[in-house]
């Protein structure tokens, strides 16, 4: 009994971690975070509307976050306006939004669901759902390994991958929709409110180690795994939230190694 | 538009996003296949706009502008595989995780197309330029740890890989040494003279305009001044200006 329910556990640990530090390489590399931050709290709002309005919460996650994804897509692409204004405006929106949706789903606004949304229940995804993380992870890989080139010159520069003829805007809206996938897919494992430690702590402590993309996009979903795996671990041990338990992990490891980083060493 | 010339400019005007004045404007320019033409101007005049004009990454607001006998924004993607582009600056961070070889290997990419990997043949071409320009010894190294002379070389190599019929260099020895300087005047002169590439550079330094530019180009004010000039008319006038030499 103990093992099915840990294996079930664990694989959707492992998915969630190989996803999102995957699409965090993106994210880091491209200076993303704030929208990617937004989207998750947009994938949160979607959630909580769901459960007011009894529709599947992840299918309007999805909505959500793929939508903040395309109306801030262009906006954070020709720099209209600055990162920070869009981070501040639309995170407090999307929190409200989805705090005020909290507050009319059925039962009280601490049920499990709602809670579960806030700051993950891993301990409760089912069999469909880690199909939807595998599926999204398979994706996220096929398209690393199919447009490899073209991802890499976007993210080494944008402008001279123009320049040498690529266009970029696809692959762009590509990174934009698979982050607001992700995040959507991994909410029920870590919650809005951290999901984006998943994304972007891993990849930002891999980041620190090498100077070659290709070892970072190695070492960036092994890493993840780790930290999902710690968290859960030291979450069973002292019964804290699996959500805190991996942003705290993840975030102790990327100070770590900040101090030890190749990178930095002088000499 | 006829097509003799490889770049064409007819009433071009550009204007970044945001603003209301042309960075240039009226631009009328021909430039025939295998002219070296040097754009000469102070800083803000509008040189490095026309650059970016001429290959699409900054989209003319009015007028035409045609390259390789195309239109460049009805077909900027594709032309731009026939461009090489060396940018005066580049903000690259010091831990940014891509080797030198990476970095002018992707000047292919876009020629190399999309699903498809570097073969023998893309690696052939890029170690003959790597050698050619002599940075052997800098390909495994981080470009973010590149001095600004070396990242210039690495960023000439990078539009060389991909076998370009138009050169556009904005300021080549702005980051560079005496010595480099020299090295890269010359290796610029060289492939003028070997191949049938057309260069266009932009320097706002007199004395790095190449022997062997066929035109200087004087642009002030967004605007083209003088644009027929040979190089030795335009020294004759700079020196003459200079001791106030009248005619």
């Amino acid at each position: 009994m103990l093992s099915s329910f840990l294996i079930t556990t664990l694989i959707g640990a492992s998915l969630a971690g190989v996803a999102c530090s995957l699409i965090g390489v993106f994210v880091v590399r491209m200076k993303l975070s704030s929208v990617g931050f937004c989207m998750s709290h947009a994938a949160f709002a979607g959630s909580a509307l769901g459960l007011v309005l009894s529709i599947n919460p992840l299918a309007l996650a999805l909505v959500f976050s793929s939508a903040v994804a395309l109306i801030i897509g262009p906006i954070a692409e020709k720099s209209k306006l600055h990162p920070d204004v869009i981070l501040g405006v639309l995170f407090s929106l999307m929190l409200s939004l989805g705090l005020i949706f909290l507050k009319f789903s059925p039962g009280t606004a601490l049920s499990s669901s709602a809670m579960g949304i806030l700051w993950g229940s891993i301990l409760g995804i089912n069999t469909r759902e880690i199909i939807l993380l595998g599926i999204i992870t398979l994706v996220i890989l096929i398209s690393m390994k199919l447009f490899s080139k073209e991802f890499r010159s976007i993210m080494f520069d944008r402008k001279m991958a123009e320049a040498s003829g690529i266009n970029t805007k696809p692959f762009y809206y590509l990174i934009l929709l698979l982050t607001s996938a992700v995040v959507s897919l991994s909410l029920k494992l870590i919650g809005g409110l951290l999901i984006f430690a998943l994304i972007v702590n891993p990849a930002s402590t891999a980041y620190e180690f090498f100077y070659d993309i290709r070892k970072i996009i190695i070492f960036s979903p092994l890493l993840g795994i780790g930290y999902c795996f710690l968290g859960i671990a030291i979450s069973f041990l002292f019964d804290f939230p699996i959500g805190s338990s991996i942003g705290v992990v993840s975030a102790i490891c990327f100070g770590i190694s900040v101090i030890l980083s190749p990178k930095r060493r002088k000499g | 538009m006829s097509n003799n010339y490889i770049v064409e400019l007819e009433d071009v005007d550009t204007i970044y996003e945001g603003e209301k004045i042309p960075a240039i404007r009226d631009i009328n320019l021909k430039i025939k296949t295998g002219e070296f033409i040097c754009v000469i101007g102070p800083n803000g005049a509008g040189k490095t706009t026309l650059l970016e004009t001429i290959n699409g990454i900054l989209p003319s607001t009015r007028g035409k502008v045609r390259a390789i006998g195309q239109n460049i924004k009805k077909f900027g993607h594709s032309l731009r595989k026939k461009i090489g582009y060396v940018p005066q600056e580049m903000a690259i961070d010091e831990l940014s995780p891509f080797l030198v070889e990476d970095v002018i290997m992707m000047g292919r990419f876009g020629k190399i197309g999309i699903l498809k990997s570097p073969n023998a043949q893309d690696f052939e071409i890029m170690e003959e330029i790597i050698k050619w320009i002599k940075i052997e010894d800098l390909i495994r190294r981080p470009v973010g740890k590149l001095s600004g002379g070396q990242l210039q070389k690495v960023m000439i190599a990078r539009a060389l890989v991909k076998k370009p019929k138009i050169l556009l260099l904005d300021e080549p020895f702005s980051n560079l040494d005496i010595k480099a300087s020299q090295d890269i005047s010359e290796k610029i002169y060289h492939l003028h003279l070997n191949s049938k590439l057309t260069i266009i550079m932009v320097t706002h330094n007199i004395g790095s305009i190449p022997v062997n530019s066929n035109k200087v180009m004087l642009m002030n004010d967004g605007k083209i001044i003088q644009g027929n000039l040979s190089a030795d008319d335009f020294r004759l006038n700079q020196l003459k200006s200079l001791y106030e030499v009248k005619d």
